[in-house]
């Protein structure tokens, strides 16, 4: 199963309490968790490390697994079949109690024997930080327990031995992994950690239940929403792009981000999707985090931000092997810094879709949002570094210079609807970035828009144009450019973002669901429901996905679950469904 | 005299509790004195936090109280007099307060005759608090020494 002591990224599934999120492994093994936040440092670091921290638990021999979500839920269930039996783990982060004093942070893993007799083992190894804060494992009064300055764990066990221990049909086995921050450590009793268990199964249910969507594929859009619900930030609405940094964009290579933060060009997908959905109030702290967030550097936006809508510049190296070699493994995101002015397009029709769907700003104010529009205005023609937030020379990305006139256009239109001051260059100026993207950003030979003016390369994020209002999917234009970038950048269902990334990593999967949205919005059904049904194929076997795949062998690339994706699922589906409510 | 303790008793719990919160925050120690007092009265998290400071804030102007008392018997008040007052608080509230009376009457917190009827929950402070980290022990007693002293200067002003 495991290559190098890594498992590969398709066998991992997540669960969450909406503040932070672990990565189970098929085998058994929690190799990824972040303690307390899902942007603190790594308990568990074993995906990028192979000799590093995490929670194994697995049948001491041979098994086959088998693994699903509760439904409606985010309680991981995986079955391991032995020669000899069968046993079942429920892995699951609680939620807060206000019945009985909590833990700060819990993850409860349950065993139940289901049939004959099945010998287990398993192995508690934290690695604080990634090795740098040092763990010393002692047992106080049976409980196993690790501490370093502000951080406490605790292992609390029942009826599962000292590393290993047998289960009959019938029987149970209990963990109860806690974690205190700046406080000391609550130690829960068996009954409690096991009701919050049901709890937390509970509370899904119900939430996914509420989920406004009758449309096609539901069951795999509820499952995104459920994962979209664990990578939320509860405490400030954000959701992180993924909980995790640095899996590779290629085996080996060094294009590893750190994912950990929000970022504001998927704000207008979120708010989409999230209100679509029916899930108001996920939608409403979400863009009470963009709007809270962006104020420390308005009217300039930072392609992302913190979770708790600070800033943060600095990407350092963590003393990790690589997932598979795959080095650096970064924390922190330079990409901070960087120019997008593509950002710009993506926040202003969020705050127009907002607007449209509950009638009001929120913590939005207009002289803030007028500000960003006159910043577009007056900043447009700056080189930036794209959506794909190049580390080269920043350039004249098509892309970029469409999402001004998004932004511009849709600034125009809350003026006109009396919602912000009016500026009547904000018109002026979306009509002359609209003959730039038209004269400059248009082959006419290959009858596509292109990347960047007077290079040959094509990028898929074009196909944004038309989720991003700046032309209609049924375009003359839009329709050869989708054809031309089918051909250049397709593989089977799906697509490379860009002319040459087939040589750098694999196809990106957010733009096959772009390209799903594109036809199901152009009327071109047919194409559409062939295309999502074969994306849903590429799910792992819990419905998520990661940020890329190997066209060629289904491996999942980058980090996971990936946001972005799953937000592009359920966009796809609403759109195709033709129940998204739009201009 | 006893009004100027009173009042020292107010500002030194102010720098007593933000000092705590401090220490928290640079790693030096898990210790939340708010929760574990608050928890002694509500499992709510939120609802222990604010009846922990209050009650924090009331244990501080109590122990001004005495200081006073101490003071007015004595005749004498000053920094080094409430230092002297606040090693012995100190050494009080470390050895023994919050070692050994607060997990035998705290609810929520695990004894050596805790059983099987019972849900332990919250971790006990352990020998002179050294399962809430290393340096607890000393941070608190510093924090006290340095209530003591404000609570001696405020009391010779007045």
């Amino acid at each position: 199963m495991r290559i190098d002591g890594y498992l590969p990224l398709r066998d991992y599934a997540a669960i969450g309490d909406g503040r932070t999120a672990a990565l189970v492994g098929r085998d058994g093994s929690i190799d990824w968790l972040c303690l307390p936040n899902v942007d603190s440092p790594p308990l568990f670091d074993r995906i990028v490390h192979a000799g590093g921290g995490c929670f194994e638990l697995q049948p001491d021999g041979p098994f086959d697994a088998d693994r699903r979500y509760r439904e409606g839920t985010n309680v991981l269930e995986t079955t391991f079949r032995t020669g000899s039996g069968a046993v079942r783990v429920s892995d699951a982060m609680t939620l807060h109690d206000l019945t009985t004093l909590a833990p700060l942070r819990e993850l409860v893993r349950v065993v139940e024997g289901l049939q004959g007799q099945v010998e287990l083992r398993w192995r508690f190894e934290p690695r604080l930080d990634f090795g740098r804060r040092p763990l010393r494992l002692r047992r106080r009064d049976g409980v196993l327990v690790a501490a370093n300055g502000k951080d406490a764990l605790a292992l609390s066990t029942w009826n599962a031995g000292h590393g290993s221990f047998g289960l009959a049909a019938g029987e149970r086995a209990t963990f109860a992994m806690t974690h205190a921050h700046m406080e000391p450590l609550v130690l829960p009793a068996r009954a409690d950690a096991e009701r919050r268990l049901e709890e937390a199964a509970s509370f899904w249910r119900d939430w996914s239940s509420r989920l406004r969507y009758d449309g096609p594929w539901r069951d795999a859009v509820v499952r995104s929403a459920l994962a979209l619900k664990l990578l939320a930030f509860s405490p400030s609405g954000c959701i992180v792009a993924a909980p995790t940094t640095s899996l590779p964009e290629q085996v080996g290579g060094d294009r590893n981000w750190d994912y950990r933060f929000g970022w504001l060009r998927d704000g207008v997908y979120t708010l989409r999707a999230l209100l679509e959905l029916g899930c108001e109030d996920e939608a409403r702290a979400f863009f009470w985090w963009q709007m809270h967030a962006t104020r420390t550097t308005e009217p300039e936006l930072r392609p992302l931000y913190c979770i708790d809508g600070g800033l943060r510049d600095e990407e350092t190296e963590a003393p990790a092997a690589g997932y598979r070699g795959s080095r650096p493994v970064r924390i922190g995101n330079a990409a901070a810094t960087q120019l997008q002015l593509d950002t710009y397009g993506p926040m202003l029709e969020g705050v127009w879709r907002f607007w449209a769907k509950t009638g009001s700003l929120g913590a939005a104010r207009p002289k803030e949002i007028a500000a960003l529009a006159d910043f577009v205005a007056s900043e447009w023609r700056r080189p930036d570094q794209g959506i794909w937030e190049s580390r080269d020379e920043p350039k004249q990305y098509v892309l970029s210079k469409a999402m001004c006139w998004t932004a511009l256009d849709r600034a125009a239109t809350l003026a006109d609807e009396g919602v912000l001051p009016a500026r009547p260059e904000w018109r002026e100026t979306a009509r002359e970035i609209r003959d730039w993207v038209e004269s400059e950003g248009w082959d006419d030979v290959r009858r596509t828009y292109v990347c960047v003016p007077g290079e040959e390369v094509l990028d898929a994020s074009v196909l944004t144009a038309a989720l991003c209002a700046y032309t209609d999917a049924g375009d003359e234009r839009f329709q050869a450019t989708i054809a031309a970038h089918r051909a250049e950048l397709g593989r089977g269902p799906f697509l490379y973002r860009f002319t040459g990334a087939d040589e750098l990593e694999g196809a990106f999967l957010t733009c096959s669901f772009w390209l799903v949205d594109a036809l199901a919005r152009a009327g071109r059904r047919d194409e559409a429901a062939e295309l999502m049904e074969e994306l849903l194929d590429a799910a792992n076997d819990v419905g998520l996905y990661a940020e890329e795949i190997d066209p060629a062998t289904g491996e999942f690339l980058g980090n996971l679950p990936q946001a972005l994706v799953h937000l592009a699922l359920v966009n796809a589906a609403v759109s195709f469904a033709g129940e998204a409510d739009e201009r | 005299m006893i009004l100027g303790a009173l009042a020292g008793g107010l500002v030194g719990t102010v720098v007593l509790t933000t000092g705590s919160r401090l220490a928290q925050q640079l790693g030096w120690t898990r210790m939340d004195i708010p929760l574990l007092l608050g928890t002694i009265f509500t499992p709510d998290r939120g609802r222990a936090t604010v009846v922990g400071y209050a009650i924090h804030f009331f244990n501080g102007l109590v122990f001004s109280l005495a200081y006073g008392l101490v003071f007015e018997a004595t005749g004498e008040a000053g920094w080094l007099f409430g230092l002297g007052l606040g090693a012995v608080h100190g050494a009080f509230a470390g050895g023994g307060l919050l070692s050994v009376l607060l997990p035998a009457v705290h609810p929520r917190m695990g004894k050596p005759w805790t059983d099987a009827r019972d849900t332990p929950l919250l971790e006990p402070p352990g020998f002179l608090l050294s399962n809430y980290g290393r340096a607890t022990l000393v941070w608190t007693f510093a924090l006290h020494l340095a209530y003591g002293a404000i609570v001696g200067t405020f009391a010779a002003l007045s």
